[in-house]
């Protein structure tokens, strides 16, 4: 059977053509992206799918994942049309017209995200036409398509992102707010520290006097700070390439400017060099440099007392360390072992699969670790490569540091090594509001690091 | 109706059972009377006559599920030295983490070296929508090979390689072939069955077709296949007590184990939604004979249970012995429990057959049972037999459930049920609704561990799970006092849980 594919939407970016076969995944699908709507407060997704797409996907990002919750809307809350054989064969518009009817007379939210699964997008629902007839009536209401075979949850996240913006936010010729800034981070849910980390970003901007809409997470103002995403200032993409294509869509819609930093500051000497660019993209250099004084005092306070353990413990701690995470996560936490820590990298590898036009940029980040130290990243998505990646790396004769997820626990035992599950999916780990990004976040990732270390024996 | 393991797909439950989703007419007396002419009793007659069925209500509004795939995923990746190869977009393959902590947890409680589970995606892609996936399938299968050298590949299939139209089994008989180990499709596409208990009936007949001893050559007569579900092995020590050896499947099964299930001596469960197409094909096509006995939950249950495999194991004398002694262990352990547990009301929220057992233990324990939740409902299981009758065993034994509810674990119609009974706390297995229950200031009772309420000691361990959960009332109740829940003051004022549903006809 020969199936005619809807047309992509413009640029958006895909997996790699010459995917192979992965065993124990580092990410959901496309569809995953329903949690990127429920990281909104008082946001709703409407899945239009199979009968377990919904619960797959938020299963393995919000339960297996740090048992974050899937949020006040996501979850088992999400409606989903759980599509049959009629959905098949005769299409399934009608029945997202009566989905989507009915969850308007029962559930309660400022705004609901119809996202799609391979159903809807292989027998070619015309989901755009119903939607806009909800639209048309004035109810708050958009669509992404994002069929698993897209993609995944990454891209699913711009998908999402975009379509709220052009659906929900919508046409904007007023005035540019000075010091309001949107910021395009790390992926919700997929990075199972996502609500303490951005927590902790935004603590960092407003320290250096800028307003921020932080978009997602129980710190933002919910679809408010969508609505003003046409006033601020500038976009900040403070990541790899997670949220570049966003932030090239907002340039070209509302002629606005975006600054990109591929690192996410961990530890002092990061987060300086953040912050003063950011300072002076933004023109607000002279409160950068009062906050980065006072957040650097608080923090090498912590540095001095944590340097009588790491000066003078007796049993052996790790001097190489291997990460396998997104990118965002990968680059930040390598930056941090390397240049605050004096870790050197044995193997680093970013798992969510960037569009082949940011790898490159990526790569020359890994370069530039510290100003003597080259590091080479590999990108690869099977954990089955990961682990023989890891396995045949040089660790010296200290035991290996692995910054990863769940799927290392055998190959950490086998390596006698000390695992941090920092990475999707973390199922030995409970998160709340915990954070490794920022000065904060650092000192929590030292202690969190070295507690395992030394309860390795106990 | 005859199971028919000539074609490489199953049939769904519904075609075959009748399965339902969505009832909620008042008691379960009255669904199990309903239920009556799938047995050949009442009107309509005849067992799997499609012109009688069930009445089902159908709504607008429904809330994500569960699949086949997943279920067939669960299952297949639980073989040890077997591995499964997903046939699907990656999204299939998400539920892979939550499967492995299962997994891990499991293999923990039986006291195994704890490890991942296995499983590949073939990860397809736009291109391969267009273009079909087998070749991924075939070099995927050979991949899974290498890489781990197993005993047997399974591929489950999905919704998108449904629609596309790959010849899985052509594809999959090609490498097996070559590789020479079996190669095994499990046809599961989630679209197809309405339930995902559909998913277990797939792993069984996949299994049944390709892996099980054709011509076994010898019988095993002290052996006894149990089918199970992740938890902890109390069966090995009770059958031990009788002289017997159980045969754990497919749950942490090795394919030699899947392979001598024609070899034994009978087929035996603790769920017969699980184990429905099992028991009744090895019985069919393999003439190993199915215990025909209510399942083994109380004290009424358990002795029949136990005394339907001595009858097939001529195992009579032993087994009183044991009824016996156990009878005298636990009795006054559970005169006190009750003592206890007076004047509690509890709620249950589970799939089927599971959810029947579950009701006659708290029932033992002297709780208040005034309402029950099941996820589906067969109105007979595969074999047909009368003494399966799980619904009809529980209302004889124990008594009517005054609000007995099918509906496929809907997070918006639990708050109305739950309203309808207000019980103490709930006994619940799945994810997605105990966190409703939550917010209302009640504990749940959450049986991860499926072994736990069943058997006699089982009786005694529900009784103290419960004990410890109704501690954690303080923690719920503190949290209902500040949160709030998605829905409109219409909905949260409507008493029908099918409203929707029922309107949609009216």
């Amino acid at each position: 059977m020969v199936v005619a594919l809807k047309e992509r939407g413009d640029g958006l970016p895909g997996a790699a053509e010459q995917s192979g076969p992965i065993e124990q995944l580092r990410y959901a699908c496309s569809m995953g992206a329903m949690q990127t709507a429920a990281a909104i407060p008082r946001v709703i997704p409407i899945t239009h799918c199979g009968p377990g797409c919904s619960d797959k996907q938020h299963n393995a990002l919000t339960a297996a994942n740090g048992y974050q919750g899937g949020g006040w809307g996501g979850g088992g809350v999400a409606p989903s049309s759980n599509a049959t054989q009629r959905e098949v064969i005769f299409g399934g518009t009608d029945r997202l017209e009566e989905l989507i009817e009915a969850t308007l007379k029962i559930l309660d939210a400022d705004l609901f995200v119809v996202v799609t699964g391979c159903i809807p997008d292989l027998v070619g629902d015309d989901v755009g036409s119903v939607v806009r007839g909800f639209q048309s009536r004035g109810a708050p209401v958009v669509y992404a398509e994002t069929g698993g075979f897209r993609g995944n949850n990454f891209t699913g996240h711009e998908i999402v992102a975009r379509a709220i913006i052009d659906q929900f936010v919508g046409a904007y010729d007023g005035e540019r707010e000075p010091g309001l800034v949107n910021l395009w981070s790390l992926l919700p849910y997929q990075n199972t520290f996502w609500r303490g980390d951005l927590g902790e970003i935004k603590r960092l901007l407003e320290g250096i006097g800028l307003r921020v809409n932080l978009l997602f997470g129980p710190d933002s103002g919910g679809i408010a700070e969508w609505k003003a995403i046409p006033r601020a200032q500038f976009n900040l993409v403070l990541s790899p390439w997670l949220g570049l294509e966003t932030a090239a869509h907002l340039q070209e819609k509302y002629g606005q400017p975006f600054l990109h930093i591929p690192l996410i500051p961990v530890g002092a000497k990061a987060a300086g060099e953040v912050l003063r660019e950011i300072a002076a993209f933004a023109g607000v250099s002279e409160r950068a440099e009062a906050f980065i004084a006072a957040e650097e005092r608080t923090y090498y306070t912590y540095i001095e007392a944590f340097s009588e353990f790491y000066s003078q413990y007796r049993w052996g701690l790790p001097a190489r360390f291997a990460i396998a995470a997104d990118a965002a996560y990968a680059l930040a936490l390598s930056k941090f072992a390397v240049r605050q820590l004096g870790l050197l990298p044995a193997r680093l590898i970013v798992t969510d699969n960037p569009p082949g036009e940011y790898r490159d940029a990526i790569a020359a980040e890994f370069r530039a670790l510290d100003h003597d130290t080259e590091g080479t990243v590999e990108f690869l998505e099977d954990s089955y490569l990961i682990h023989q990646q890891i396995r045949s790396a040089a660790f010296g004769h200290k035991p290996p540091l692995i910054l990863g997820s769940t799927w290392e626990r055998d190959l950490a035992k086998e390596l006698k090594g000390v695992l941090m599950e920092i990475a999707f999916p973390a199922s030995y780990e409970v998160v709340l509001t915990r954070s490794n990004v920022g000065y904060r976040g650092a000192i929590t990732l030292l202690e969190r690091i070295y507690s395992t270390t030394v309860s390795r024996t106990a | 109706m005859a199971i028919n393991l000539r074609t490489a797909a199953v049939e769904t439950r519904e075609q075959r059972l009748g399965t339902i989703t969505a009832w909620d007419e008042g008691t379960a007396a009255k669904l199990a009377e309903q239920s009556e002419y799938s047995r050949g009793c009442g009107a309509g007659c005849g067992v799997g006559n499609k012109g009688s069925k069930l009445c089902e209500l159908e709504s607008p509004f429904t809330q994500g599920g569960s699949c086949a795939e997943q279920v067939v995923q669960g299952q297949a990746s639980g073989i040890l030295d077997a591995v499964l190869v997903q046939h699907s977009p990656i999204g299939c393959a998400a539920n892979q983490p939550m499967n492995n902590t299962n997994f891990r947890n499991t293999l923990a409680r039986r006291g195994m070296a704890v490890r991942n589970s296995l499983a590949l995606s073939t990860n397809l892609t736009e291109r391969d929508m267009v273009y079909g996936g087998v070749e991924k399938l075939q070099e995927t299968i050979r991949e899974a090979y290498r890489r781990h050298n197993p005993k047997a590949v399974f591929i489950a299939t999905s919704c998108a390689t449904g629609i596309i139209g790959d010849d899985v089994e052509t594809a999959a008989r090609e490498v097996q072939e070559e590789i020479g180990i079996p190669v095994v499709p499990v046809f599961c596409e989630g679209f197809k069955s309405k339930h995902w208990s559909t998913g277990f009936d797939a792993i069984q007949h996949g299994v049944l077709r390709q892996i099980v001893k054709k011509n076994p050559g010898k019988k095993q007569e002290d052996l006894v296949n149990i089918i199970i579900l992740s938890g902890t092995d109390v069966y090995t020590p009770m059958l031990a007590e009788l002289g017997l050896r159980a045969n754990l499947v497919l749950n942490l099964a090795t394919i030699e184990q899947l392979e001598q299930m024609s070899e034994a001596a009978a087929s035996v469960s603790f769920c017969y939604t699980l184990a429905s197409y099992f028991t009744a094909a090895l019985e069919q096509e393999f003439g190993v004979p199915e215990i025909k006995a209510p399942q083994p939950y109380g004290f009424a249950g358990t002795d029949a249970w136990l005394r339907a495999i001595a009858r097939a194991t001529n195992r009579e004398e032993v087994t009183e012995a044991y009824i016996a002694r156990e009878h005298a262990r636990v009795r006054p352990i559970v005169e006190e429990l009750r003592e206890q547990l007076k004047g509690l009301t509890g709620y249950v929220a589970m799939g089927a057959s599971f959810a029947h057992g579950v009701v006659v233990v708290l029932r033992e324990l002297g709780i208040d049972v005034p309402g029950t939740l099941v996820f589906h409902h067969d109105p007979v299981y595969d074999s047909g037999a009368p003494e399966r009758d799980t619904l009809g065993h529980l209302v004889e034994e124990t008594g009517d459930v005054e609000n007995f509810t099918v509906g496929i674990r809907q997070h918006y119609q639990f708050y109305n049920l739950l309203q309808r009974v207000n019980p103490d706390f709930i006994v619940i297995r799945h994810g997605g609704l105990s966190p409703l229950a939550s917010r209302l200031g009640k504990p749940s009772l959450q049986l991860g561990d499926a072994s736990f309420p069943l058997g006699y000691q089982g009786i005694i361990n529900l009784g103290a799970e419960i004990l410890a959960v109704l501690g954690q009332k303080k923690f719920h109740e503190d949290l209902a006092a500040h949160s709030s829940l998605p829905y409109r003051r219409s909905w949260l004022d409507e008493k029908d849980p099918f409203a929707l549903a029922r309107a949609a006809v009216a």
